[in-house]
């Protein structure tokens, strides 16, 4: 358990005082690096090994004698996709990106706090073998940040596997790969050539570089702002020359990247619902720093204790297992990957425990809860009162909350947000609903069901709402589930770890967390849930406690999910011929949403229309064995098993039925909104 | 017991043209060696307090008597050793302190019945209780052995074994082969639970050259002659047998079999198993020999496999043929710097490639070139450095880095025109890697100081640091993870373990077609550690299994013995420990020879 107090420095605080950071960024560096080695491997150095290496070669035979092709002209495209992957290293480039980031951030950041103490614990233990920083993915702000901290912390800028997305991009993909990123293709087909050799490459990284390597474990931004399931292609790669025994050890480095305010916070919005993520491209990039006038609050930065894979897998595998055969011909055993998800869950699990709650995300769930369950709109000082009293629940599960003084906190934090919350002329906190322009190009083409212009429009400020209570959610998740269950009825331990555990499983994907820890944490949320009297013990039976608001603060956090996935499950069962592909099931979800969202009687979380919300229902159900999932060529077809389907809805059906006495309270609100909108 | 008597009427043959070797080691060992450390009572390395130097006393071996004027510099710095205080070994326990033996008298009459020579002294018995690992070293000085043998017996040929044995399988008794003790695997060492009578059988009374066969170059000689003994007769009548361990000083013929040794030069001579052209091995079952002496035999396996690495606890080996060559015309000693250890690996590779190995060819890395740097006597570690390779350092030199040069050293034997021919074979192989000569002496001192390093361990004992040995074979492809690994994993105990001042350093001392053997040398300061000789064997056991998982064996030629049974099922697989319990059922069903080297025999 990390027991040290965490505390942050604002990186950029010396940067200020100084007149100009040109010395600064033009400094003699002195980095340290992940693995020294006694021959410095310059990136040219990687791809000569790469091609050389007996794997490529005796691939090259092979392919050239199956098809046919001079071995020449294979070994020219080895070249070719070596040169499509590498990274470079420019210094001179890194020091005036340095040197314009921290212009920038100075301008639009109140600071980038970095927990210091943890960063000179991770550079102490760097050196002796292979280092992989696994940052959170939240933004394309990630990548650049994690080298400039890199760079003004003097460690080695890691070595980045990007997305060939960024490589498309005019300037902006030479100016990455000179700071170090390297590409990967995103498609997977079985081009052996291409993957043979992406894999060398990494391999050739982690065996014989000496930088860190920098991977995002949850593959891809995540829009929703909570975390992703890990994805296990890279860090099999990584961990493959572990496994053959050819690194001493590797030690992986979760790092939480903490944005008070997303740069793509709309962007994120709009793509949940499925207006398309326009493709990436320099000028849309700089369009984007039209970011440039706005202010995006703090960034936090922090790293926690490196997991050591020796440390890790301990004695969980057969140790001699490779030496039978060259070691170029070895690949990582069946046995060895199923033991890698418990590591990348663990990696993921340290990125959550160790982001950074900010005044906002605090705001974001009192403002919530307040719009859907109260009868009026707050003024700033409930509104104060109540995020500190949100505060001292959330610091009893566990969360890291930075705030200071809370009445300046709410104020700097409304500043910071005031294209989402706003106190209204007669000071009552609400949101901005009027400003969202629509980008005309890419509304006709929505991903999954054609929302109305009205839906977008009013949905998206609620969305991006949303996006800031979602990273508090993997906190409250567990005590949710309880309030939740207990809300229907008073449980025995047994009964209520049962319905926990469906419930915890179903939402698995949405709210990450690994199959063997779901006891553990289940104890864990109930003795949080006892000491904030969210749950009493009432004989041998849990009852919902004493602290009514707090219940509906906390388990009002998962309602809009549960709902999705009710009317998943609903869609499902329309299906008649029981298969159906994945696009029909989004757009008629989402149809359903929006037809209920416009009846009057009852109020729907317009998160719910969520695209991504749905999608992780369906892995989950199909993980389960209730669906299953085949690709074709263009579509992902969903085969159901109804009985299961039925069973998941009837199950989830207690917890969405609408109760009466709520629907009369929220009479008030749903008519204010609707007048506002 | 059926195959004894066959035996007899060779006998009188060998009388007349058997060497009875005088042994520079004699009966009683204490006359000349050390009984709580390495080698000879006279050399040994000392620190002078007035001068704050450390010497090597006598003049046995070229080093002796010349000031180190470097080493306690460096020892200090690297150690953080504290020259003012020492930690002195006890004296030689004396006699009354000794356990009893635990002998019957009944047993002991039938014993001095034989009519071989024994003894029942508390010394006698406490001097073949042990080999030389650091666990045992340190016993002798700081504490004492909980089993010793409970008599000696020295038998002077192959009939007194078969006499012995079998009284010992008739009795109940336990017999342990005792050769030159110089075993790094504890297999000398008794179980310490072991009840039974633990007779040492002392093989160096048994150690006569019986005949040389110069026309089929072989000799057949008792299986307790020592190497030096051996190879000073040999020498005497114009023959080698090449065979030389780095203990070879000490260590017996019979040793070598039953622990599959390795010498220094097999590019030229080959291992034991290559020497070896026949042996008798005496068995309470009966004796395991053959009925020919032919250079190969395809007759069903190979039965010298089931004696070689049987680490004594099969039964005894009596007489050893092995091969002889005549003594070369000329030796040579040579040597090659490289810029890193990798690139001077790599020319290891090619030369095995290529098969050009000269009678020795080996890489000490960064850590033990500095090493031996710093044995040389002279004024300053820079000058020692520029010393033999004075000529190209101004020109080229500059390139290397002195943190991570590396240097192989090369030992020639032929005719004149043979090593010509060969070093500049080796010296262009050399150049390829980047490597440039660094002349003879380099060379001629990195193999004298192989015997004479074997003795700092006492030193640093003695200013609290444990110092040890270990070794493994490994593929090519494999070889410089292996050593890299090795080194990180045992840093990253040590470092967990709180110890700061260590060193772990290794080099590569074979090649073969397939593969090279590393040897590593740790080394740490053990005065904030309680219990050194525990913590070393944690952090040698880690190593092992990096070793392992690395794709590296158990032992290349130290044997399993008792400290590395851990790893002996998963080398042979289960079949193949059953078929050694099998096979050690069959010899010897009563577990005369209980020594509980390599797996736990249940019997
Ligand atoms: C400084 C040093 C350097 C070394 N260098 C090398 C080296 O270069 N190469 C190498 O291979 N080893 C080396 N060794 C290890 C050791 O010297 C060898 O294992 C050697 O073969 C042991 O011979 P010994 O006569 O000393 O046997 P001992 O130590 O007396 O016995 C070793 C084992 O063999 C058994 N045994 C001995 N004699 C007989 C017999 N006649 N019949 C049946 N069993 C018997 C014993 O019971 C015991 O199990 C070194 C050791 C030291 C201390």
């Amino acid at each position: 358990m990390s027991a040290a107090p965490r505390c942050y420095e604002d990186m950029l605080a010396s940067r200020r005082e100084e007149f100009s950071n040109f010395m600064w960024a033009s400094r003699h560096l002195k980095p340290q690096v992940a693995y020294q080695q006694e021959r410095r491997a310059l990136p040219q150095y990687h791809k000569d090994e790469v091609l050389k290496c007996p794997k490529i070669q005796e691939l090259l035979e092979t392919l050239s004698q199956q098809q046919n092709v001079a071995r020449e002209v294979l070994e020219a495209q080895v070249k070719s996709i070596l040169d499509e992957i590498g990274y470079n290293k420019k210094l001179k480039v890194i020091r005036w990106l340095g040197l314009a980031l921290v212009k920038i951030t100075k301008k639009i950041c109140s600071g980038i706090y970095i927990n210091r103490s943890a960063i000179v614990h991770v550079k102490a233990q760097m050196g002796d073998c292979p280092v992989i920083f696994v940052p959170s993915h939240r933004s394309y702000a990630d990548f650049i940040l994690m080298s400039l901290i890199c760079f003004s912390e003097d460690m080695a800028i890691p070595a980045i596997a990007a997305g060939m997305d960024f490589h498309g991009m005019w300037g902006m993909g030479t100016m990455l790969r000179d700071t170090g990123a390297f590409f990967m293709r995103r498609t997977y087909n079985n081009d052996s050539l291409y993957w043979t050799t992406f894999k060398q490459y990494v391999y050739q990284l982690v065996t014989k570089g000496d930088l860190p390597i920098e991977f995002f474990i949850e593959g891809t931004r995540s829009r929703s702002n909570k975390s992703l399931m890990p994805k296990y292609g890279l860090i099999l790669m990584i961990l493959k020359a572990f496994f053959l025994s050819q690194v001493p050890d590797i030690l992986f480095v979760p790092i939480n990247i903490s944005y008070e305010r997303i740069l793509e916070e709309k962007l994120f919005a709009f793509e949940l619902l499925g207006v398309p993520k326009p493709k990436e491209s320099t000028s849309g990039f700089f369009k984007s720093l039209s970011i440039m006038k706005e202010k995006y609050g703090a960034i936090y930065f922090d790293m926690a204790q490196p997991i050591s894979a020796k440390q890790f897998f301990g004695a969980k595998f057969n140790k001699s297992g490779h030496n039978l055969q060259p070691i170029h011909q070895q690949e990582i055993t069946e046995e060895e990957k199923k033991l890698i998800p418990e590591l990348a869950h663990e990696i993921v699990l340290q990125q959550q425990k160790h982001c950074v709650i900010t005044t906002f995300n605090l705001i974001a769930i009192v403002l919530h809860h307040n719009l859907f369950n109260e009868k009026s709109l707050m003024g700033v000082d409930d509104l104060c009162t109540q995020v500190l009293w949100l505060k001292k629940i959330l610091e009893a599960v566990g969360a890291f909350v930075q705030t200071d003084d809370v009445r300046n906190s709410v104020f700097e934090a409304l500043e910071v947000h005031k294209n989402i919350v706003r106190v209204d002329e007669s000071g009552k906190v609400t949101l901005v609903w009027n400003q969202i322009v629509l980008d005309k190009a890419n509304i006709g083409k929505l991903k999954a069901h054609n929302l109305s212009e009205t839906t977008l429009t009013t949905c998206v400020p609620f969305i991006m709402l949303q996006l800031y209570i979602n990273p508090v959610l993997h906190y409250l998740v567990d005590c949710a589930i309880l309030v939740a269950i207990l809300k229907q009825q008073a449980l025995t331990p047994d009964e209520l770890f049962g319905r926990y555990h469906f419930l915890r499983a179903l939402l698995s994907q949405e709210f990450v967390t690994f199959s063997t820890r779901e006891k553990m944490e289940f104890e864990v949320a109930l003795e949080n849930c006892l000491k904030l009297n969210l749950v009493a013990k009432n004989g041998d039976v849990y009852e919902t406690g004493s602290d009514k608001k707090s219940q509906d603060v906390v388990s009002g956090c998962i309602d809009g999910f549960i709902f999705t996935y009710f009317v998943v499950c609903s869609v499902l069962l329309q299906s008649v011929d029981g298969v159906i592909d994945e696009k029909t099931i989004l757009t008629r979800v989402q149809a359903e949403i929006e037809a209920r969202l416009n009846e009057d009687n009852a109020f729907i979380h317009p998160y719910s229309l969520s695209l991504d919300t749905i999608t992780n229902c369906l892995t989950t159900l199909s993980n389960e064995k209730i669906l299953v999932k085949t690709r074709s060529k263009n579509s992902i077809l969903y085969e159901i098993n109804p009985a299961g389907v039925l069973s998941v809805k009837s199950k989830l059906e207690e917890f969405v039925a609408p109760s009466h006495s709520l629907q009369t309270k929220l009479e008030s609100i749903q008519l204010h909104l609707k007048t506002k909108l | 017991m059926a195959g004894y008597k066959k035996l007899v009427h060779d006998q009188g043959k060998q009388k007349e043209t058997a060497i009875y070797v005088n042994s520079t080691v004699p009966k009683n060992r204490l006359e000349v060696l050390k009984w709580n450390g390495w080698g000879y009572k006279d050399s040994k390395f000392i620190y002078d307090a007035e001068k704050k130097e450390v010497r090597f006393t006598g003049r046995r071996y070229p080093i002796g008597e010349v000031q180190l004027p470097l080493l306690v510099g460096w020892v200090t710095e690297n150690f953080d050793a504290d020259f003012s205080v020492s930690k002195p070994s006890q004296q030689i326990p004396p006699e009354d302190t000794f356990p009893k033996p635990r002998i019957s008298d009944e047993n002991l009459t039938k014993i001095a019945n034989l009519g071989i020579s024994y003894s029942t002294k508390g010394v006698e018995r406490l001097v073949r209780a042990h080999g030389q690992t650091l666990h045992s070293i340190y016993t002798l000085r700081y504490s004492s052995f909980e089993r010793i043998p409970d008599v000696v017996l020295w038998p002077t040929c192959h009939d007194d074994v078969i006499k012995l044995v079998r009284l010992a399988d008739d009795n109940n008794m336990v017999i342990i082969p005792f050769g030159g003790g110089t075993a790094v695997s504890s297999a000398v060492d008794c179980p310490i639970m072991e009840h039974r009578t633990i007779i040492s059988l002392d093989t160096s009374q048994m150690n006569r050259i019986l005949w040389v066969d110069r026309e089929n170059l072989v000799a057949c000689c008792e299986s307790g002659i020592i190497g030096q003994d051996l190879e000073r007769e040999l020498r005497k009548l114009g023959f080698t047998s090449g065979h030389e361990p780095d203990s070879y000083e000490f260590s017996s013929l019979g040793g070598w079999v039953a622990t599959r040794a390795s010498g220094m030069k097999k590019n030229t001579y080959g291992n034991i198993e290559d020497l070896l052209v026949h042996v008798k091995m005496v068995t309470p079952k009966g004796v395991l020999e053959k009925n020919c002496q032919v250079p190969r035999l395809s007759s069903g396996p190979d039965f010298n496999h089931v004696v070689m690495g049987s680490e004594g606890s099969l039964g005894v080996i009596t007489e050893v043929v092995i091969k002889i060559r005549p003594l070369p015309a000329c030796q040579k000693f040579g040597s090659i710097v490289f810029p890193d250890f990798e690139s001077g690996l790599r020319c290891m590779r090619e030369v095995a490639k290529q098969r050009c190995q000269p009678s020795s060819i080996r890489l000490m890395d960064n850590g033990q070139f500095a090493l031996g740097m710093l044995l040389k006597p002279g004024s300053s570690y820079f000058g020692l450095i520029l010393d033999g390779l004075k000529k190209f350092y101004v020109t080229k030199i500059r390139g290397f880095d002195v943190k991570k040069m590396c240097v192989m050293t090369l030992l020639f034997e032929g005719d004149e025109a043979d090593i010509k021919v060969q070093e500049k074979k080796i010296y262009a192989i050399g150049a390829t890697f980047g490597g440039m000569p660094a002349g003879q002496t380099n060379g001629e001192r990195g193999y004298m100081l192989t015997f004479v390093i074997a003795y700092i361990r006492d030193l640093a004992l003695e200013y609290e640091i444990v110092a040890e040995s270990f070794e493994t074979s490994v593929p090519w492809d494999r070889a410089l993870v292996l050593c890299n690994n090795v080194k990180q994993c045992v840093a990253h105990e040590c470092k967990s373990l709180g110890i700061d001042y260590f060193m772990i350093n290794c080099r590569v001392t074979q090649t073969y077609d397939a593969g090279c053997v590393i040897y590593f040398y740790l080394a740490f300061n053990y005065r904030d550690v309680e219990d050194p000789v525990e913590v070393h064997h944690l952090i040698e056991s880690k190593a092992r299994d990096e070793i392992v998982a690395c794709g590296g064996s158990i032992s290349h030629h130290h044997g399993v013995g008792k400290i590395r049974k851990k790893w002996y099922p998963d080398t042979v697989s289960r079949v193949g420990v059953d078929l050694f319990l099998a096979t050690k059922k069959e010899l010897d069903p009563n577990n005369v020879f209980g020594v509980g080297n390599l797996v736990q025999a249940k019997l």
